[in-house]
């Protein structure tokens, strides 16, 4: 696919913090060190890695938050710090944290967020009720958000992100804290999206998710992209096609086919639960 | 630059939703405290008072404090909204955060939030000064003179706010300011007796302090007390250097 096909660009991103300096000791972190990836319309893009690897980072960067250390960010061709109104008039942001406006109900809470992007009152009421229908939370439209679970809470915040039609989605862990029938309409929601030409930017920590919806993945550690392929292109090269023995409890071993998370813990050495987050 | 403007409209639209939503809240947060102050006061204090002389001119209690109510009104609501309100806003609801990841920018939220607290602290001072003018303390025209003093204290006042919910840790800590500017300003700069009756260098310190400018220039333009030109530049100097430190300190903290 030629070049000019990316919705999103990320080129040569390097991004550090500057930290309260105590005396000794480096003045700043860098999260990010010189990262480049594309998202194609149309196209699922995984990001991978454990917590502090740069994921959160790599989204603040791409939504124009942050501004990067060096390198660049476009969106359609926008440049998300020189252009990032137009820029961002494209992207719509699932955040790993509950930004929920708790001063409005559910409905309300979505017609507002589309206001914020120039979508007139009765479009934006018209968008918040399919929305609301598609993911199943119809009978909470009047409910104030205080009333919701966790994981209506999530479904909400998923959909909002989803108001303004955005032909870039970023979702960062959009499923944590889901259970398995909710995480499936998500997906579905998701694929849809995806076949009308939206592009997706997907950090998460659930490999079944990673290979269940991303055309790439990268697999992110330390601030660096270690590699970049589809799923399956990754697991024929890291881990090979044997299948993977397993002592899931003593005396009892499972045998499988090698999965994206053979891969993620060759490559970051690390496991997956239990770590701290920076 | 319309593009800025209509962002920041956008942000105030929604600060008003919620106004709307919660009308008799705001009514009683910010109506009634001025009105509670005037009525203990004005006819309490005032009736044991009677009149006082300031500056050569012999004026009310009653009126005096009126006047004095609008710049405590100004302080309290102006700071209030922009200090708790805000960190709320900032730190549990994560409000900017969501609304800077639309084609609003940053920027444009916080002026937004510092162009909503001047609004209401202002409408809120203008009551007080409306009622002032129904019981005849006031004069009429007191009601369009007093707009500009009151929306640049107001703006002052929300900037004094906006800054210590950006540099405050945790919510406690804005108990600081409140209890070491805050509340210093609203009994030592002229709210309920005339700052002359101080002491010279408590006098000169309540000068520097921003809030002496605004009864200063509130009891001119409502009883025609005397008219004190370093008013102006003490108070616009106070308000342009609060709003530039709220939005570098906010934008500093967002923003990494």
């Amino acid at each position: 696919m030629p070049d000019d096909a990316a919705l999103l660009r990320v080129t040569h991103l390097t991004k550090r913090y500057r930290l309260r300096t105590v005396s000794a000791g480096p003045d700043h972190l860098e999260a990010v060190s010189d990262i480049s990836f594309e998202v194609r319309a149309g196209e699922c893009f995984g990001l991978l890695g454990p917590n502090g690897a740069g994921k959160s980072t790599t989204i603040h960067c791409i939504s124009g938050f942050y501004p990067p250390t060096s390198g660049a960010v476009t969106i359609g061709g926008f440049d998300v710090s020189r252009e990032p109104r137009r820029a961002r008039q494209l992207l719509g942001i699932c955040s790993q944290e509950d930004t929920l406006d708790t001063d409005f109900a559910v409905r309300d809470q979505l017609v507002r967020y589309g206001r914020f992007f120039r979508i007139g009152k009765p479009d934006s009421r018209r968008r918040a009720d399919a929305l609301l229908t598609r993911f199943g939370l119809d009978e909470k439209a009047e409910a104030p958000i205080e009333s919701l679970s966790g994981g209506m809470r999530r479904r909400l915040q998923v959909a909002r992100s989803l108001i303004s039609d955005p032909r870039l989605l970023v979702l960062d862990e959009p499923t944590t804290g889901l259970d398995p029938e909710v995480r499936r309409v998500v997906w579905q929601v998701l694929a849809e999206r995806r076949a009308a030409g939206t592009g997706m930017l997907l950090s998460t920590h659930y490999m079944e998710e990673a290979e269940r919806l991303c055309d790439r993945v990268a697999i992110l550690h330390g601030g660096r992209i270690l590699d970049i392929a589809p799923p399956g292109e990754l697991v024929a090269r890291h881990v090979g096609n044997q299948e993977v023995a397993e002592e899931v409890r003593p005396g009892v071993v499972w045998r499988r086919p090698p999965n994206l998370e053979d891969v993620y813990l060759k490559l970051t050495g690390t496991p997956l639960e239990g770590r701290d987050r920076d | 630059m319309i593009d800025a403007l209509w962002g920041v409209r956008c942000v105030v639209g929604r600060y008003f939703d919620v106004f709307t939503r919660g009308i008799v809240y705001y009514l009683v947060t910010t109506f009634l405290e001025p009105i509670l102050y005037l009525l203990s006061f004005g006819l309490g204090v005032g009736s044991l008072v009677g009149n006082l002389h300031v500056a050569g001119h012999e004026v009310s209690y009653r009126a005096f404090i009126f006047s004095g109510v609008i710049a405590q009104t100004v302080l309290f609501q102006g700071f209030m909204e922009a200090s708790y309100g805000a960190f709320v806003r900032m730190y549990y609801q994560k409000v900017y955060q969501a609304i800077a990841l639309t084609p609003v920018t940053m920027s444009e939220v916080l002026w937004g939030e510092l162009i909503w607290d001047t609004a209401k602290a202002t409408s809120a001072s203008l009551v007080v000064a409306l009622i002032g003018v129904v019981t005849g303390d006031f004069p009429p025209l007191a009601l369009l003179t007093l707009i500009p003093l009151c929306f640049a204290s107001s703006l002052l006042f929300a900037g004094m706010g906006l800054a210590a919910a950006a540099l405050a840790r945790s919510i406690e800590q804005l108990s600081y300011p409140q209890y070491l500017l805050v509340f210093p300003m609203f009994l030592f700069c002229g709210v309920f007796y005339p700052i002359d009756a101080l002491p010279a260098p408590l006098r000169a310190v309540a000068w520097v302090l921003p809030l002496t400018s605004v009864t200063s220039l509130a009891r001119w333009l409502t009883l025609g007390l005397p008219f004190e030109p370093m008013a102006i530049p003490i108070l616009l100097a106070w308000m342009v250097a609060l709003v530039l430190l709220a939005r570098r300190a906010m934008l500093r903290r967002l923003i990494k």
